[in-house]
């Protein structure tokens, strides 16, 4: 049995008065269903968990955890793969799921502002009731918050295209570790006064500051949109198409890809009519005016076969082309099914190295006997290799994280990242030395101390 | 990997054997069902949500948690069981299986509220099954045993007993199905409550005591007998009618301008959606009610056990169909249309609630040139 070391009395108190006695949970069963987030096998519980309403309630908060020097993890709707989420110490964590109205919309200026927990797809949904885009899209927008995608800087399927979350934040709200407040940013695009908090707050895992209110830029929505599949022999030729596309001049909106294992997983799973023999297939898409999607969609097929792509289908009406992403969208619920543990990681490499990264996935999995099958953002060279293992095979989680070991270590020497959109959180903090050198870990730990001298939001990850 | 104060891997945990252990392991804890279930749409806590309760299942199964723990107890009784996460689950976790597993744990022998204990009673006693035979005699008249061929209709426990006039309505419009007297309860009850072993065993029972296809007109026995006997074998009131009408039964059209509130257990259980809508916008001006397929909160027992969360659940449903000016609710489950019409009478509405067999007996009759209480539309 987990030990749980109990809030004092009067602290319990204090949040109380701060949030509201029912807004503090200290019970624990409800203590438990905080412990862990999307990440298999880490978990702590909290010693208490408390749901404000407003960024006053959140400085009250801090001031109260400030003072007793007590830990606070910030969390959104706890969808983090990397364990970002864990509240190490049995610290106290803060739910920002009582705080997700979307403050304002604003056509003329193209930005929305939201608190933290506004989930991106209500972000997404008021800018398209008034015809913009918010574009980054991470594959759990339904349920994860506005908020949580500006601290791990979350990406998504467009990202080669549209860039990633750090490119539509244009100023935030955030309550700092002793209760203060600050805003950074605004609402202009051009804005050179000072550092650009707003940017090392974007990706700080909660570990900086606590983020209470965003504001992000829009863009115009496509008034077209058209989709393309094709099926290589291995996931090298479709790396080489890719390579072939880009380097055409083409930004596709779509680029994505699955290798032959995810196919096969995809085709039990979904029932598609999908080539189970094929090696990989590739995905390609854009969005814009019909002409110049038509072109590029052509120009793309063009580059597809001519790399040996086989079987190719273009959508040819929204039926269709819903019908071909959701080849890519299931792919990790297909894989979930193969293992009841599934870990999903994101390195990303250069593109020209990817299919590289991609055979050292392979000959990774086989030298440490693990099931790994990988699909992910071929555009931006962004990788999702899954391990698909039993539940409770200590064995086979350890060997597991052998593979994952070479993983790393082959994406940093590739020129790569450990992480290109989910954060270091708990489950990569290990690598994270590697890739930087010890100068940038040491400079991470001195900008920690100069935010939160006392150590107490999200111990124990980023610069902690 | 991890910090030294991380949970311990389950395997060195020693399990209670609650819960299917196979079925407790699919979920990936990816947090999709949070903005499908109601109860944390509401509460906005993680104890509230499919995802939390299944850690605190985990939580159970592994002896992290005492079985009389107050969060335990306080959810196991706060879900509505509707299980609106397992059409948005990716992966596919059997989550209606789950929470009955919970509730035979939690809720056995005399754990389980007085309420439920006493339902489950009733539905064996012989006060009820005289009111099957009243109503059974409605029907086509069936000699002797019931046969394979023939459609049987079930004649639910809450029907029978509030509600006879909705018997009387499917036996007009399905002329052709008859109603034997011998016929007990589904099990549906018992196993949303705690009693699944028996539950299944009643619905054995019943699938012997009606060969063939049987009929029904409640979400929860339709899914509770397609999960024993076979989805082949059971056959809700709206996909009947759609076939019919499909085989050549006309339906008039009615004067009247209706909404429909969804059964959770036919939407999320059985995938029954498109059905009854398509005939109400045969035989009427039909509109969607935004928060259709979300639960109106009677949910078997639970407008007992949780009566504050259930009524705010319906109140907010009937502001939203007043707002679409209509003159009929329908639903297509007793339950439903017992928590509509406490809901109407209460806030003093002049709506009608329907189930929507009511409607399409209505609508095989020929016209009358009365419209009934509706209002005419043009």
């Amino acid at each position: 049995m987990t030990v749980t070391p109990a809030l004092a009395v009067d602290v319990r108190a204090l949040l109380g008065e701060a949030v509201g006695e029912p807004h503090v949970l200290t019970a624990p069963g409800e203590l438990i269903t905080y412990a862990r987030d999307a990440t298999a096998t880490l978990g702590v519980t909290p010693s208490a968990v408390v749901l404000p309403t407003s960024t006053e309630e959140v400085q009250s908060v801090l001031r109260i955890a400030h003072q007793h020097r007590l830990p606070v993890v910030p969390r959104g709707a706890g969808t983090s793969l990397a364990g970002g989420t864990v509240p190490l110490g049995h610290a106290i964590v803060l739910s920002m799921a009582r705080m997700r109205a979307i403050l304002e919309v604003s056509p003329r200026e193209m930005l929305i502002r939201a608190e933290a927990g506004a989930t991106t797809q209500s972000v997404i949904q008021a800018a398209a009731d008034v015809d913009l885009l918010y574009p980054p899209d991470p594959g759990s927008r339904s349920v994860c918050t506005i908020g949580g995608n500006v601290a791990t800087c979350a990406g998504g399927l467009r990202g080669l295209k549209y860039g990633v979350t750090r490119n539509y934040v244009l100023g935030l709200t955030a309550v700092l570790a002793d209760g203060s407040r600050i805003t950074t940013g605004g609402r202009l695009w051009k804005d050179v006064a000072g550092y650009d908090l707003t940017r090392l707050l974007t990706g700080s895992e909660g570990t900086l500051a606590v983020i209470t209110e965003v504001t992000v830029a829009l863009r115009p929505a496509p008034s077209f949109e058209a989709v393309g599949l094709a099926f290589f022999d291995s996931l090298a030729h479709a790396a080489a198409a890719v390579d072939a596309i880009v380097g055409s001049g083409i930004l596709p909106s779509t680029l994505e890809f699955l290798d032959g294992q995810c196919i096969n997983a995809v085709e039990d799973f979904a029932g598609l009519g999908l080539d189970r023999s094929a090696g990989a297939l590739l995905l390609f898409g854009d969005d814009g005016e019909p002409d110049t999607v038509r072109a590029s969609m052509a120009a793309m097929a063009d580059h597809a076969v001519a790399g040996g792509g086989k079987g190719l289908r273009i959508a040819k009406d929204p039926a269709g082309l819903e019908e071909l992403l959701h080849a890519r969208r299931c792919s990790l619920p297909a894989l979930s099914r193969l293992g009841a543990v599934t870990i999903l990681e994101d390195v990303t490499v250069p593109r020209p190295a990817m299919a590289q990264m991609v055979r050292l996935i392979e000959e990774a999995a086989a030298r440490h006997d693990v099931l790994i099958a990988t699909f992910g953002h071929a555009g931006d060279g962004n990788l999702h290799p899954t391990a698909c293992l039993p539940a409770g095979d200590a064995a086979a989680l350890r060997r597991a994280h052998h593979a994952f070991d070479d993983i790393f270590t082959a994406a940093i020497a590739l020129g790569g990242t450990i992480t290109g959109e989910h954060g270091v959180g708990l489950a990569k903090l290990p690598y994270l030395a590697s890739q930087l050198g010890a100068t940038q870990m040491d400079l991470l730990r001195r900008v920690k101390h100069a935010f939160d001298p006392h150590g107490i939001l999200n111990p124990g990850k980023l610069g902690s | 990997m991890s910090g030294s104060d991380t949970h311990a891997l389950r395997s060195d945990l020693a399990l209670r054997g609650i819960f299917d252990a196979a079925k407790l392991d699919t979920c990936i804890s990816c947090g999709y069902c949070l903005p499908a279930c109601p109860t944390y749409q509401d509460t906005r806590v993680e104890a509230s949500s499919p995802r939390g309760r299944i850690n605190l299942m985990r939580a159970l199964e592994a002896g992290q948690l005492e079985e009389n723990d107050p969060t335990l107890q306080h959810q196991v009784s706060l879900c509505l069981g509707c299980r609106a996460c397992e059409p948005v689950c990716p992966a596919g976790v059997p989550y209606g299986d789950l929470l009955e597993q919970w509730r035979d744990h939690q809720w056995r022998g005399g754990r389980a509220p007085r309420i439920v204990r006493l339902l489950m009673r009733l539905t064996g006693l012989p006060g009820p099954l005289l009111s099957v035979q009243r109503v059974a005699r409605r029907y086509r008249r069936t000699k002797g045993v019931a046969d394979a061929q023939t459609t049987h209709y079930l004649l639910g426990c809450v029907e029978r007993g509030l509600f006879p006039e909705l018997s009387h309505a499917v036996a007009e419009a399905f002329p052709d199905t008859d109603s034997p007297a011998a016929q007990g309860c589904c099990g549906a009850l018992h196993a949303h409550n705690g009693r699944s072993a028996w539950g299944a065993r009643l619905a054995k029972r019943l699938g012997d005591q009606l060969p063939g296809t049987i009929l029904t007109s409640s979400g929860g026995c339709a899914a509770h007998l397609a999960q024993h006997l076979g989805r082949d074998r059971v056959v809700e009131v709206s996909e009947a009618a759609e076939k019919a009408t499909a085989g050549g039964t006309t339906l008039r059209r009615l004067p009247l301008r209706t909404t429909l509130q969804d059964s959770c257990h036919l939407r999320n259980g059985l995938g029954v959606i498109e059905e009854p809508r398509t005939l109400l916008s045969r035989i009427s001006d039909y509109v969607e009610l935004p928060s259709a397929g979300t639960c109106c909160g009677a949910a078997g027992t639970y407008s007992f056990l949780e009566p504050v969360e259930s009524r705010q659940l319906i109140e907010a449903k009937i502001a939203e169909a007043l707002q679409l000016d209509v003159d009929v609710i329908v639903v297509n489950n007793p339950g439903c249309l017992r928590q509509y019409r406490l809901a109407v009478k209460q806030a003093r509405a002049s709506v009608r609630v329907e189930h929507i067999a009511v409607l399409l007996a209505e609508a095989g009759r020929p016209s009358t040139g009365t419209a009934g209480p509706g209002r005419s539309r043009t």
